[in-house]
């Protein structure tokens, strides 16, 4: 599938995602969309859609490493409230981006791209290189380390609205 | 350990589009009709739809939304027919196609112009090009004469030589049955190392025995054989070559 800049808000998210940082993420997306325009003046094949996101999450992985880095299997887990629906609704954006950019890869890039509600799951598996069960095991892990964290936070807040800042 | 319908809810789509695959939707039909499993699933979906919903609130920096309105920011190189042309595997498919193309047009040809009884010429062609004289019981005459032989030792009635060929002299001869053919006569001639053969004709679809007169050639593995049929009976002339070098006996007669 071609890319036009219809789909180009959904890359920047996704770098926002990725790096939790708007300076990382706008750095990460404009590097990866030059790169794509230089191909395309090189008269290389035209990059794909696919081609965008699995550019961009090795960009945003760079930056990231400059950072601290998460190490895996170290959060709490709970199970899926049923009124966990309604505390997400008072998150803020930036919030569940600093959240999953914690994240270790490819832990990250797998929850980062699934929450974009953007790709199936064969595209899925072939931007992270992996199997479906690797995959799974990821994004289900996530939903519970987010629970433990939206219970945890609830809790310390007292079921009031969250504030970003 | 989650088995496949687990594993696969695992990672549902959080919007359900049409064109996803088969085993997903099994797996989420199935998890939908037990109740325990229904309602853990509906939590998840209502968990991931409201995250996907707080990632679309993302804003867009300012900045970057200025690179969205520009449509030509992305040149779509077009691949014009020339680089398609000069890709590999197009290259690789066209070379197939044009084989088996090739093969196709022959096989279809070579029916074309097919008989009733031309399979069983085609396997005694194969029996030719597989024997030797020595096979043979040794018997140096005029290959007309041999009608009569056929007729008063082996009771073959009709296994005539055609006027065409009858002035060849043979090497030697032999009566045999073959699963498919039944009863055979063979002959080997001196000129050009040819092979005469005698051999029941094969009825039409309609169940009769249609003669032709004319002569019709078969062809195998560098074998040729032309074939005339008369009075329920087969002849095949055969040697190694084409059918240029089979004509020219063919003519002799005309003249």
């Amino acid at each position: 599938m071609a890319v036009t800049t219809k789909n180009l808000p959904q890359l920047y998210r996704f770098c926002f995602l990725m790096t939790g940082d708007a300076a990382k993420a706008k750095q990460a997306f404009q590097d990866t969309v030059r790169e794509a325009a230089t191909q395309s003046a090189a008269d290389e094949p035209p990059p794909d859609r696919l081609w965008f996101f699995r550019e961009a999450r090795w960009r945003c992985v760079n930056l990231g490493e400059q950072g601290i880095q998460a190490e895996p299997g170290m959060l709490e887990e709970a199970d899926i409230s049923p009124t966990a629906s309604s505390q997400i609704q008072q998150l803020d954006p930036e919030q569940l981006a600093v959240w999953v950019s914690a994240a270790p890869e490819p832990q990250r890039s797998a929850l980062a791209l699934y929450y974009l509600d953007e790709f199936t799951l064969a595209e899925l598996l072939s931007l992270l290189e992996m199997k479906a069960p690797e995959l799974s095991e990821l994004i289900c892990s996530g939903r519970r380390q987010f629970q433990a964290w939206l219970d945890s936070t609830f809790a310390y807040y007292g079921g009031e609205p969250l504030d970003a800042g | 350990m989650p088995d496949k319908s687990d594993v696969l809810l695992g990672c549902a789509p959080i919007t359900e589009r049409p064109g996803i695959d088969r085993a997903m939707r099994m797996a989420i039909q199935g998890a939908r009709r037990v109740p325990r499993k229904a309602a853990t699933f509906s939590h998840q979906q209502a968990f991931d739809a409201a995250l996907a919903k707080v990632v679309r609130a993302i804003p867009v920096d300012e900045q970057i939304a200025e690179w969205f309105v520009n449509e030509n920011l992305i040149p779509v190189a077009r691949s014009g027919w020339k680089k398609i042309v000069r890709n590999p595997v197009v290259i690789a498919i066209a070379a197939a196609a044009l084989v088996i193309g090739g093969i196709v047009a022959y096989r279809v040809n070579e029916h074309l112009h097919d008989f009733p009884g031309a399979d069983k010429a085609r396997r005694l062609l194969a029996v030719g090009a597989s024997n030797r004289s020595v096979l043979l019981d040794p018997l140096q005459t005029e290959a007309g004469a041999l009608s009569d032989l056929f007729f008063l030792k082996h009771r073959l009635e009709h296994y005539d030589i055609p006027a065409e060929f009858a002035a060849f002299k043979t090497l030697g001869a032999r009566v045999f049955d073959d699963d498919e053919v039944r009863r055979v006569a063979q002959i080997w001639i001196n000129e050009k190392r040819m092979q005469f053969f005698l051999f029941p004709a094969e009825p039409n679809k309609k169940g009769q025995i249609e003669d032709f007169p004319d002569w019709r050639f078969v062809e195998l593995e560098g074998w040729t054989g032309v074939v005339t049929q008369r009075n329920g009976i087969c002849f095949m002339a055969m040697l190694r070559g084409t059918e240029k070098d089979l004509r020219p006996f063919l003519e002799k007669k005309k003249e």
